[in-house]
């Protein structure tokens, strides 16, 4: 018993010396957040990929023009952003290395001329350029150079997700009146609003930890698809496929529809637990009380 | 028939003597209140994570293409798997909670004085065994939050000099979070944990049973002024002073223990029928992608308190010491509190302090989870 006490002391004694010690070899400094930071949250641990691309560096720079400086804050914020897409997926060159990421052996492009806008943007979005192309939009473009492009409705690096929202009338205005775009607008409309609902339901259930993958591709095909469709601004065509789009989109509908009614038996099937294990406990709680102690 | 069965058995192992010499003559305190109970309660909670465990590892898939996929088949394919995940994930985080009231309660009924520093110790280590089961498990679902916490954790160890590199490249199997640290925590979650952690449960069990429950500090059935061991308890006679204040192990006793477990589980059901996302937030549900860091990293709430003590103390070789040696502290304490005194009420510096370390452990979960 008495080699147990004694162990006790011992291990107090070691214990709190080994606390002093450290804190006496070790002073704190004052800067603890920032080297939390520094040691914890940006250590090469999360990988090479964690280090910021050359052209954003450089771009944040205090030397860069105030113009080209907000191009990094305003891409952070972009739609392109939200889906990895970045400064050398459109421009080319190289962000990993900071002497040749400009180089235009190694792709880099630059920024596009007004009328070189639609080519540049229809490396990747291919189908819309195609339509955009057929359209007055394009047409115009093509044939005078004053045409809108994309960037005109669109914006550039702080580019948003599209809606329908985009059309408006100061925007449609600046060109031509805004009825025939009301008109477009509205032939939208019911397809788009669907398309939102559905949007909605899918990022509800995302939350509820269901993520339905097939059907999030079945609606990022219609959309782009539809969307794809509107850029020739020819408001017959629309008219034509909405009924196309609109049984693909209902479809859709009732896939959600069986998943929420899934999740509600779900959710009353463990109320019906929770309720049976009460049930049982104050029976056994009952129970307990007929034993004598 | 089933009689038969019975006198069969009973023939063979003698079942009737081992209801009555070990169940029945198993003899508890009067006074032990419902906190007594939380030991098995946390037990059944372990047996339901292996049972829960076993189904979720038929079907997922250990690896970085497949480990989030594979887990979004059992949500939503496997019939019931819904079900089963939800209560391993729920489960998991409430037997944390009763596993830390069954420690605040074992402390401040001073139960884990003499004779019991062993199931002291035991059930430290089990506690330690349960965070590594959470944390290899954390990891498993390969979902964002998952990934970044992970990676967190596993630079924690960096801060140690000379062999911090080591301890963090053993954990992960190289310098990221990557498809060997999956294997790695998968192996250590369903291969090495449980045998480890069944073979303390068994010698904490073992420890209880052989010593008996202790007796509560408080009220009119205060005091104990020795442990009353099996070998006591197996020739008792109705005359001994213990016997006098102490009520059957079966059935009383098992009762109030299957009482609690129901209260556990209408807890779990309710939690997973109004609350489903309380322990699985956004990043939970959206995969691990590793080039894309989460803007707020956090750990689990059970691992906010020692997280936010990291950022505050100002080197973190330091913060990391002091934390070890604050388990050390904990998991040898029967050995530091010397006084015979098991009632808090008459120890007020210990009471401060029980009272100071559980609010500082709440505002540093609190700060951690806002900051």
């Amino acid at each position: 018993m008495g080699s147990i006490n004694n162990l006790g002391g011992v291990l107090l004694r070691y214990l709190f010396s080994a606390l002093i010690i450290v804190a006496l070899v070790l002073p704190a400094s004052a800067d603890y957040k920032e080297i939390f930071e520094k040691e914890f949250l940006n250590q090469p641990w999360g990988g090479e990929m964690l280090a910021e691309s050359a052209c954003i560096e450089c771009h944040s720079s205090e030397t860069m023009d105030a113009d080209l400086q907000k191009i990094p804050q305003e891409w952070k914020t972009s739609w392109h952003f939200q889906n990895n897409v970045s400064c050398h997926d459109c421009h080319g060159g190289d962000p990993s290395d900071a002497g040749m990421s400009m180089s235009h052996q190694r792709g880099f492009t630059g920024s596009p001329k007004y009328a070189e806008v639609p080519d540049f943007c229809g490396k990747c979005h291919i189908g819309i350029l195609s339509n955009y192309l057929q359209s007055g939009h394009g047409k115009a473009l093509l044939f005078s150079g004053t045409g809108p492009n994309c960037v005109t409705c669109h914006g550039s690096h702080n580019i948003q997700k599209a809606n329908i929202d985009i059309i408006y009338g100061r925007r449609c205005t600046q060109c031509h009146s805004y009825e025939r775009a009301k008109v477009i607008k509205q032939a939208l409309f019911l397809t788009e609003t669907k398309m939102q609902a559905i949007e909605d339901n899918l990022r509800k259930l995302k939350a509820d930890g269901v993520i339905l993958s097939e059907e999030e591709k079945t609606l990022f095909r219609t959309q782009a698809e539809f969307r794809t469709l509107f850029h020739t601004v020819d408001v017959s065509l629309v008219n034509e496929s909405t009924d196309k789009f609109a049984k693909i989109l209902t479809q859709l509908e009732e896939e959600i529809k069986a998943t929420f009614d899934e999740l509600r038996f779900r959710r009353n099937f463990s109320a019906f637990l929770s309720l049976l294990f009460i049930v049982i406990g104050v029976v056994l709680s009952i129970l307990s009380k007929t034993y004598k102690d | 028939m089933c009689k038969k069965i019975i006198n069969g058995i009973n023939a063979r192992i003698g079942l009737d003597d081992l209801i009555e010499n070990r169940l029945k003559r198993y003899r508890i305190t009067k006074g032990t209140n419902i906190f007594y109970t939380l030991g098995i309660v946390a037990f059944f909670a372990y047996m339901l994570q292996a049972v829960s465990g076993y189904f979720l590892v038929m079907y997922y898939v250990p690896h970085t293409e497949y480990a989030f996929s594979s887990t979004q088949v059992i949500i939503n394919t496997v019939p019931f798997g819904w079900l089963v995940r939800m209560v391993h994930i729920v489960a998991s985080n409430l037997m944390l909670i009763v596993l830390f009231m069954h420690l605040v309660s074992i402390f401040i009924m001073g139960s884990y004085k003499k004779p019991r520093e062993i199931t002291w110790i035991a059930g430290g280590l089990l506690i330690l065994v349960t965070l590594a089961f959470c944390l290899s498990g954390y990891l498993l679902p390969w979902s964002q939050r998952s990934y970044w916490a992970t990676t967190i954790a596993t630079n924690i160890p960096t801060a140690f000099p000379v062999v911090g590199d080591l301890i963090a490249n053993i954990l992960r199997g190289g310098d990221n979070v990557t498809a060997i640290t999956l294997n790695r925590f998968f192996a250590l979650h369903v291969a090495f944990l449980p045998p480890l952690f069944l073979f303390i449960v068994g010698l904490h069990m073992f420890m209880v049973w052989r010593i008996g429950l202790s007796t509560t500090p408080f009220g009119e059935h205060a005091g104990e002024k020795e442990a009353w061991p099996e070998s006591k308890r197996a020739d008792y006679k109705s005359s001994d002073p213990f016997i006098k204040s102490s009520y059957p192990f079966f059935p009383n006793f098992v009762l109030k223990e299957a009482f609690m477990i129901s209260v556990f589980l209408a807890i779990t059901f309710f939690i997973i029928s109004f609350f489903p996302t309380i322990f699985l937030p956004e990043a939970a549900n959206t995969p691990a992608d590793p080039l894309r860091t989460p803007a707020h990293i956090k750990p689990e709430w059970y691992f906010l308190a020692p997280y936010q003590m990291l950022k505050l103390i100002p080197n973190k070789f330091f913060g990391i010491s002091i934390q070890i040696i604050l388990v050390g502290i904990f998991l040898f304490w029967p050995f530091i509190d010397l006084k015979k005194e098991r009632n808090i009420l008459k120890r007020p510096v210990l009471l401060s302090f029980i009272i100071l370390l559980l609010v500082v452990w709440a505002v540093l979960t609190i700060w951690g989870g806002y900051s």
